[in-house]
């Protein structure tokens, strides 16, 4: 196509998006919810997954506490038969002086009417896999091999809950994705073929006085690709306000469970998915509009 | 130039829009097609254009077979001929000027051309003094005459007009076969179709008339109506006539007896 062309049809593109007023807002109306819809599903989808699969790595740790007699030798035996366990990864002894002196820094009121350090020795161990926690836990507790220990704390039953959760958001989230995908290109569609059936008679000018396929199709995929990313762009701009508005809401009420996971989904990585994804819509919006239109030539 | 083979187009169950059409048009012809509405005029034209393929037949224009024509070629065979609407087809938000720029534009041609061409066509349908006006602006007969510059823009060697008097009055219509009948002096083959008999009367030109799908008439400075058809027509409303003032005349009597007078 001949440069001249080319902006004579980008020109007539948005002369027409201009002119169709009403009809055009409309379109990016509409395209803009449905990609809002779209993009804040497959957010929210995508970070429950990212914090129900960050939370059993802090469920994989048990916490072995000793007898307040245990000696620091043993203390360490203890540690050292842990350690040779077929499911740990790492263990690591919080001492019961170290423990002490933090408590007399953060909670200096309480350390000082104490007139000793009850504390115990802790050693903290970390299961190699959140799926061995369980089994880690149970021969921790056998008082027959550790009679040392006085309480085994482990995250068991939640592990369980959060990694079943993960693996159901996974599945919902994608059906949920897959069918949203659907039904937005529906909508691009269909709002692309209203916009095809106002300019029908300019449409058929065009073809009477011998304008290629080529030529009358290009202004409405450049039409459908406007709406498309303009939607986008409108659209993670909802997203990402609301999403802000929603982690302010989540730090105000202190859930250990919704803790401070980071994301690895940047905004600038959501904006410009989104706006990938609204291109994507858009073309192939506007080219099943104009499929059955354009054959009657 | 054009040249259509025992041509027959048959629609979906139902009587032929066309059946068995042969015709012949020259370079530079002037032909008016005739016949009441439904006739097959509109449906042979859209052949010409390559709107519509007959079930029948073949089809020829400009040496072109418009049967095995692929559909990727049609838009190049369109910019070799000019078609005109009943309904004029302006783009409604675009100026006089604009909408003759637009079968230019779409079809690719460059700012010179466009320059040159334009204003030439705007002349020539006396349309030059108004480039600005949009068409709510315009009278009907100037709709057409601008419609008739976009289809003369690109120079084809065939114009097509499909009833493009229809909506205007004797003198507007009259005005516009005029310009018609001009631009087929100049070389290019004009084909009107129309049911406006008084023009087609008076201008004295090739007529082609078809009546339920079939060619009835070709007759080279032909009149709306077939003379014997004319002949018949006169005699019976003549006979009507008669008749007519006989009863008047008869009631007038009975009652004048009536009245015992």
């Amino acid at each position: 196509m001949k440069p001249n062309s080319l902006l004579f049809l980008v020109r007539e593109c948005f002369l027409s998006i201009r002119r169709n007023g009403l009809m055009s807002l409309a379109a990016l109306g509409t395209v803009t919810v449905a990609l809002t819809v779209l993009g804040a599903s497959l957010w929210t989808a995508y970070r429950v997954v990212e914090v129900a699969q960050q939370q059993p790595q802090r469920f994989n740790e048990i916490d072995v506490f000793l007898n307040v007699e245990t000696e620091r030798p043993q203390s360490l035996a203890v540690m050292e038969r842990i350690r040779l366990l077929p499911d740990v990864s790492t263990v690591h002894m919080i001492t019961k002086e170290s423990a002490w002196s933090y408590l007399q820094t953060s909670n200096p009121a309480l350390t000082t009417a104490l007139p000793d350090n009850p504390l115990m020795d802790k050693i903290e161990v970390e299961a190699k896999q959140v799926s061995h926690v369980d089994r880690l836990a149970i021969s921790l507790r056998d008082t027959a091999q550790f009679p040392e220990a006085m309480q085994v704390n482990d995250g068991g039953q939640e592990v369980r809950k959060m990694l079943g959760f993960a693996r159901l958001m996974r599945v919902i989230g994608g059906g949920a994705a897959i069918g949203l995908f659907i039904s937005t290109l529906f909508i691009i569609q269909n709002t692309i073929r209203l916009t095809v059936f106002a300019r029908r008679r300019e449409i058929r000018i065009m073809q009477l006085v011998g304008a290629t396929p080529g030529f009358i199709r290009f202004p409405m995929l450049l039409e459908g690709l406007f709406y498309g990313i303009f939607g986008a762009v409108i659209a993670s701009g909802i997203i990402l306000f609301a999403a802000r508005e929603v982690s302010k809401f989540v730090a105000d009420i202190h859930s250990p469970l919704l803790g401070d996971v980071p994301s690895r989904l940047t905004a600038p990585d959501m904006i410009s998915g989104l706006i990938a994804i609204g291109a994507l819509l858009g073309l192939l919006g506007s080219m099943l509009a104009m499929r059955r239109f354009l054959r009657q030539i | 130039m054009i040249v259509l083979k025992d041509i027959s187009v048959a629609y979906a169950q139902g009587i032929p829009a066309l059946a068995e059409v042969c015709l012949t048009v020259q370079r530079g012809e002037f032909v008016f097609l005739v016949g009441p509405t439904g006739a097959g005029k509109s449906t042979l034209l859209k052949l010409l254009y390559r709107e519509e393929r007959p079930t029948q037949g073949s089809v020829f224009v400009d040496g072109q077979n418009l049967n095995v024509m692929r559909l990727r070629q049609i838009p190049q065979f369109r910019r070799q001929i000019g078609i005109v609407f009943q309904d004029y087809g302006l783009l409604p938000n675009k100026t006089v000027y604009e909408n003759v720029v637009f079968a230019l534009r779409v079809i690719g041609a460059s700012r010179k051309e466009i320059r040159k061409q334009v204003p030439h066509a705007l002349e020539q349908v006396s349309m030059a003094h108004r480039p600005d006006a949009f068409p709510h602006q315009l009278s009907g007969g100037e709709q057409q005459r601008v419609a008739i510059a976009r289809a003369l823009v690109n120079d084809p060697p065939l114009l097509i007009a499909d009833e493009p008097t229809g909506n205007l009055d004797p003198d507007t219509s009259q005005g516009i076969v005029e310009l018609l009948c001009h631009i087929s002096a100049n070389g290019t083959t004009v084909i009107v179709a129309t049911h406006d008999s008084a023009i087609v009367d008076r201008m004295q030109r090739r007529v082609v008339a078809f009546e339920q799908g079939r060619l009835v008439r070709d007759e080279n400075r032909g009149a709306y109506r077939s003379s014997e058809h004319v002949a018949s027509e006169s005699a019976s409303s003549a006979f009507q006539f008669s008749e007519a003032e006989l009863t008047a005349e008869d009631e007038i009597d009975a009652i004048l007896t009536g009245a015992g007078l």
